[in-house]
């Protein structure tokens, strides 16, 4: 529909796996899920539901009529009480057990942790096959040298894939974040109106330990390792906070990695891939603009303000719950998980296709290298029978003036070529080319790939064959 | 089903996927093994039938076969001697005929201590893509499946949820201590390899296998520190290990489950066809998978003892 607003990440950016994730068929389908849980659950401790009422839910999981859900709602202002009553509808017999001794935060707060989780482990695919991409990059490209920069200003040298390994790293670092909230993320579980279990007290007749049980089983029945101690309605909302805070982890490193992308491609010394037919400007023919980094940055921004929304919510939130943290939670949950898989899709798209162009790397090493090579060609002119003090001063001389020469347009640095003319000095230019020879200077870079290679990145994919996600393309 | 409900009448101590734990007193816990059965990570439905007492009964016999080795926390898996103990059980006696243990409650060390007799599961993944095994390089060209000798020790920690933490030795050690560390290798080691030979006698590959140990207290006369190691939980049975049919071993593949490969073979059947997600709730088991996996349980039960299963664990 083109005449009302719709949101850009389900139309442009999100993948269809994180869409459906965010759906109203799989969040309703796990309401389902857990009423079934619940009431499987009182069944088990001694209630007694009849097998058709725990058969006729268990056949209506899926089939959600959305209609008659918008006519419930409609009538009672309740979403959760539409909800119940259009499950009776399709499960008569388990009509009067449905949301047995529960309030609404027991399908919705258990519903959204179930999502964080599978959103999590969602993000963990997407992280995993960048990783697989840039390791691929980061080998080919072990021994290339290239210009480091600190202060964005040209520094020693480094290899093209060592870079990559930094980039490589954050993520790394942030899947073990993901992991550790993976594994302990809690469950909600069966708590009642203010997290006394004042009702499910009453439903066992005052049998403690058949409400404490009851908490258990339904935990255990969805897959997590324990349900919080103590809730008020609602689970704390530093949940909230904590599992965002790792979604925005990624999106940081992304930005990172984004940013030096957009600087290299306006070195000339790397490009994101770029489509046959793409238009770079519709007014300026020739251009090749790096627009999926520009978009990854763009949501990046977007993902990182809301992380302090998580925990502003959690903030606000008095006594045992008020609702300012529903319609906020809404719209930020599911968006900056979909914004981050957007961020991923094109963070893998662009490192499984960038353009390395080692022509202008080496172009632009040979414009600095010389300056970089003072220690080398001293010790090349002592070992020629000069004196270390004298050979400093002679370069020194011969290094300002040659970096005044090229502020003032000369083409190339020239430094090792007035040196070899200098008769004081007393080096021939090939030793003195062989002193800056550009494989000298990049330290144990390559090295450092390998092992980073080895030991940090091959053990990740232990176990993992292909990639994690169905392909997806991206819409560019 | 009997179990799913029941709530024994003393304290809970910890709620397991498939086994219970409560407080006898000060010194010493009732484990409960149940029929419960889990499958990738979700627990089915339908139980087991006599799952849970093969379990407690295979930990009992093995703790007899390996009294001359190791201490443990056995008092006794023997139904009636534990309601005499615990009067308060007279009236639940049925529903833990078999599957109870009455043991010293003890400190427990915060690791699980692995040992692996054969390259397989998460181990042969690692050696295949790294080759190493827990860290440490192993000798080239090894096959799926294969037999290790000497077996290998990796620890890891408990984890809340399933999946528990690999670690290295040396962090082990930071845990607790060099001289325990020591001590939790050699013994895990040490009854590993005489429980392999044992169980091989009788035609069962333990592929590998966790053991916990805890120390005993010792409130009245001195530090925890100074307590005996013994054994604790449950000891070499087919939850806590791997155990393949001997006859049909065959290195270079994955070996078939003794105990669950009905069950999973149901359910990977389920996935394939769509008709499963992996999530709650798992399909429902036909009564040929119930009994097929129940069969295999209590073979393996004699394959190991010689015997069939006593009702209420007395022998």
């Amino acid at each position: 529909m083109t005449n009302i607003y719709s949101s850009p990440l389900a139309e442009r950016y999100a993948s269809q796996t994180m869409l459906e994730l965010w759906s109203p068929a799989t969040r309703y389908g796990l309401w389902r899920r857990l009423w079934l849980a619940l009431a499987e659950s009182e069944r088990e401790l001694g209630i007694q539901i009849p097998d058709d009422a725990i058969r006729q839910m268990r056949a209506n999981l899926d089939k959600i009529d959305f209609n008659a859900i918008a006519a419930y709602e409609k009538r009672f202002r309740h979403d959760v009480m539409a909800h119940v009553h259009a499950f009776g509808d399709v499960a008569p017999a388990a009509k009067p057990f449905i949301h047995l001794g529960a309030t609404s935060a027991y399908v919705t707060d258990n519903a959204d942790l179930i999502l964080m989780r599978r959103g999590l482990d969602f993000l963990r695919g997407r992280v995993l096959d960048v990783l697989r991409s840039l390791a691929a990059f980061a080998e080919r490209w072990r021994g290339q040298p290239t210009l480091g920069y600190t202060h964005l200003q040209p520094a020693q040298l480094t290899t093209v894939g060592k870079r990559a390994t930094l980039w490589m790293q954050d993520l790394v670092l942030d899947l073990e974040d993901v992991d550790y909230r993976r594994r302990t993320l809690p469950f909600r579980g069966v708590k009642g109106t203010t997290g006394t279990q004042a009702s499910f007290l009453e439903l066992f007749e005052g049998d403690h330990e058949k409400v404490k049980r009851l908490d258990l089983m339904v935990t255990e029945k969805m897959s997590f390792p324990a349900p919080l101690p103590v809730t008020g309605q609602t689970y704390t909302r530093k949940l909230d906070a904590f599992v965002l805070s790792v979604v925005a982890g990624i999106a940081a490193s992304a930005a990172k990695f984004s940013g030096d992308i957009r600087m290299l491609q306006s070195f000339g010394e790397m490009e994101e891939p770029f489509e046959n037919e793409q238009v770079g400007s519709s007014a300026m023919a020739y251009k090749r603009n790096p627009m999926r980094a520009e978009r990854i940055a763009s949501l990046a921004r977007f993902v990182n303000s809301l992380e302090g929304n998580a925990n502003q919510t959690h903030a606000v939130q008095y006594f045992e719950r008020t609702l300012d943290d529903s319609a906020n939670r809404r719209l930020v949950i599911p968006e900056m998980f979909l914004a981050t898989d957007a961020i991923l899709l094109l963070m893998s798209n662009i490192s499984s296709g960038l353009e390395v162009h080692t022509a202008v790397i080496e172009r632009r090493i040979a414009a600095e290298l010389p300056f970089m090579a003072t220690e080398q060609l001293i010790v090349r002119a002592v070992k020629a029978g000069g004196d270390r003090q004298v050979a400093h001063e002679t370069i020194r001389k011969h290094s300002l003036e040659t970096a005044r020469a090229m502020k003032q347009g000369a083409e190339a640095n020239d430094l090792l070529e007035r040196l070899a003319r200098d008769k004081s000095f007393g080096v021939k230019l090939k030793d003195l080319e062989g002193a800056a020879d550009a494989k000298r200077f990049i330290g144990r870079a390559p090295e450092q790939v390998d092992e980073f290679l080895r030991d940090v990145i091959t053990p990740l994919f232990a176990g993992h064959t292909g990639k994690a996600e169905r392909a997806e393309e991206l819409r560019v | 089903m009997l179990m799913e409900a029941s709530v024994l009448p003393l304290t809970p101590f910890r709620r397991g996927k498939v086994r219970d734990v409560y407080v006898v007193d000060e010194e010493r816990l009732l484990l409960v093994a149940t029929d419960r059965v889990s499958a990738f990570d979700v627990v089915m439905g339908e139980t087991i039938p006599h799952k849970g007492a093969v379990l407690t009964q295979i930990t009992a016999w093995w703790l007899r076969q390996l009294e001359s080795r190791v201490k443990h926390h056995m008092l006794s898996a023997d139904t009636s001697e534990i309601v005499r103990e615990v009067p308060q059980l007279r009236a639940h006696k049925r529903e833990i005929a078999g599957r109870a243990m009455l043991c010293r409650r003890t400190t427990v060390f915060p690791i699980e201590c692995v040992v692996r007799g054969y390259l397989s599961g998460s181990a042969w993944k690692e050696y295949r893509d790294k080759g190493t095994l827990a860290g440490e390089p192993l000798a080239k060209g090894l096959r799926e499946s294969e037999r290790l000798d000497p077996p290998v020790f990796s620890p890891a920690t408990k984890a809340d949820e399933g999946h528990d933490e690999n670690i290295t030795i040396d962090r082990m050690r930071s845990l607790v201590g060099d001289r325990s560390a020591r001590e939790l290798e050699t013994l895990s080691r040490e009854i590993y390899e005489a429980g392999r030979a044992i169980a091989a006698k009788r035609g069962v590959i333990i592929a590998d296998t966790k053991f916990e140990f805890g120390r005993v207290r010792q409130p009245a006369n001195g530090s925890e520190a100074s307590g005996v190691v013994i054994l604790v939980d449950e000891v070499l049975t087919p939850d806590s290990s791997r155990f393949w049919p001997a006859d049909s071993y065959e290195p270079g593949q994955a070996q078939p489950s003794f105990d669950k490969q009905p069950l999973r073979d149901y359910l990977d059947a389920e996935k394939r066809a769509g008709r499963w997600d992996g999530n709650y709730p798992p399909p429902h088991l036909p009564p040929e998978v119930v009994d097929a996996t129940s069969k295999r349980y209590l073979d393996i039960y004699r394959r190991l003892t010689g015997h069939s299963l006593q009702p209420d664990g007395a022998h």
